[in-house]
């Protein structure tokens, strides 16, 4: 069983860009079952940004499914931004699920577009000033409700779809100092709590394409100054016999040119 | 007593650069915040790419606008949007 992935996020749409994707979209069908847009579809979030979007990624004749990122709120037009794109057919999903028919079989989708906060040992605490506090706990809710969603969802695999990263390994190129701004563990735990095959995120523009979570989940940063090409197709699922391919070791430690 | 020091140089660099950053960011012309602002010996170099050349172009006459005394360079790409060539198998 083998589903075809399209990705990309943080495209940034506004009347200047409109057309740039739309060739490389017209060969979607042949190559991928559905399209992941992973945030920061927009500049500045407006409707009129957000009409861009759906012209360049509306009728591809595939599904699309989306998750808004930070740059798609700034204007705070979501509830105008998130009809405009439902209008031309895109799915947007924000704490909750979508379960397509592909023809490799049921792709469940669950999305949030999540939060900063940092990562393990070297993260906000909820403590301290009001502001703190709020700060974390929308980490927090938007986490509960990204695992809640992978662990409702009746399909033969999952996918987690967010803008902040849930691991920093995706984000080795951009300074240490801003991954609390980047993404959080809390994410990663919750893609860990569902049996998630892989996990895709956007919004770090100078990080790297791969990473794991600590449970072994493939995350892959998919924003386009990243993969620089319209979008990344994963084809996801058992396509090799058994026999040739070694199983990933548990430990990890053994190496084989040790 | 201490007495404030301005040598008449124009703020600090590092403050400078600081600024170019926010500006990028926050100024809604601009609102890139994958720029970066690299200090050099003769210049303030930006790093970074962005979706068009019209905002590589907007960038560089914001930061200017602002900064007129400021020798800046720029190494801003624009980012290809071409259909990959190749798949990624995740087994």
């Amino acid at each position: 069983m083998v589903i075809r992935i399209a990705a990309v996020g943080d495209v940034h749409l506004d009347e200047d860009v409109v057309g740039r994707f739309r060739p490389a979209l017209e060969e979607l069908p042949d190559c991928a079952d559905v399209l992941l847009l992973a945030g920061d579809l927009t500049r500045h979030g407006t409707e009129s940004e957000a009409r861009c979007v759906a012209q360049e990624f509306g009728g591809l004749g595939v599904p699309v499914v989306t998750v808004l990122g930070n740059h798609d709120h700034q204007c705070d037009q979501v509830p105008q931004v998130v009809k405009v794109l439902e209008d031309a057919g895109i799915t947007v999903l924000e704490g909750n699920g979508v379960v397509l028919d592909c023809a490799g079989g049921r792709l469940g989708i669950a999305g949030v577009k999540g939060f900063g906060g940092g990562f393990a040992g070297r993260c906000a605490s909820d403590f301290g000033e009001p502001e703190m506090k709020a700060f974390v706990r929308t980490t927090n809710e938007s986490a509960e409700s990204l695992g809640k969603a992978l662990r409702s969802l009746d399909c033969d695999m999952l996918v987690a779809l967010t803008h902040y990263s849930p691991v920093p390994d995706t984000l080795a190129g951009e300074p240490l100092e801003i991954y609390p701004f980047l993404g959080s563990y809390q994410l990663g735990q919750a893609i860990d709590s569902a049996p998630t095959a892989l996990a895709l995120h956007g919004h770090a523009h100078a990080g790297t394409e791969r990473g794991t979570t600590p449970g072994g989940v493939r995350v892959r940063n998919v924003a386009h100054p990243v993969i620089k090409q319209a979008y990344s197709v994963f084809h996801v699922g058992d396509q090799h016999d058994s026999d040739q391919v070694s199983p990933i070791g548990r430990s990890g430690s053994q190496r084989s040119w040790s | 007593m201490s007495h404030h020091r301005d040598s008449g140089a124009g703020p600090p660099d590092e403050y400078v650069e600081a600024e170019i950053h926010r500006l990028l960011a926050e100024d809604p012309a601009v609102a890139e915040q994958g720029i970066t602002v690299v200090r050099r010996e003769r210049a303030l170099v930006l790093y970074g790419e962005v979706e068009s050349p019209h905002r590589r172009a907007e960038i560089l006459r914001r930061v200017a606008e602002r900064f007129p005394d400021v020798p800046i360079t720029s190494d801003i790409g624009v980012i290809r949007a071409q259909a990959p060539t190749e798949i990624e198998q995740l087994p």
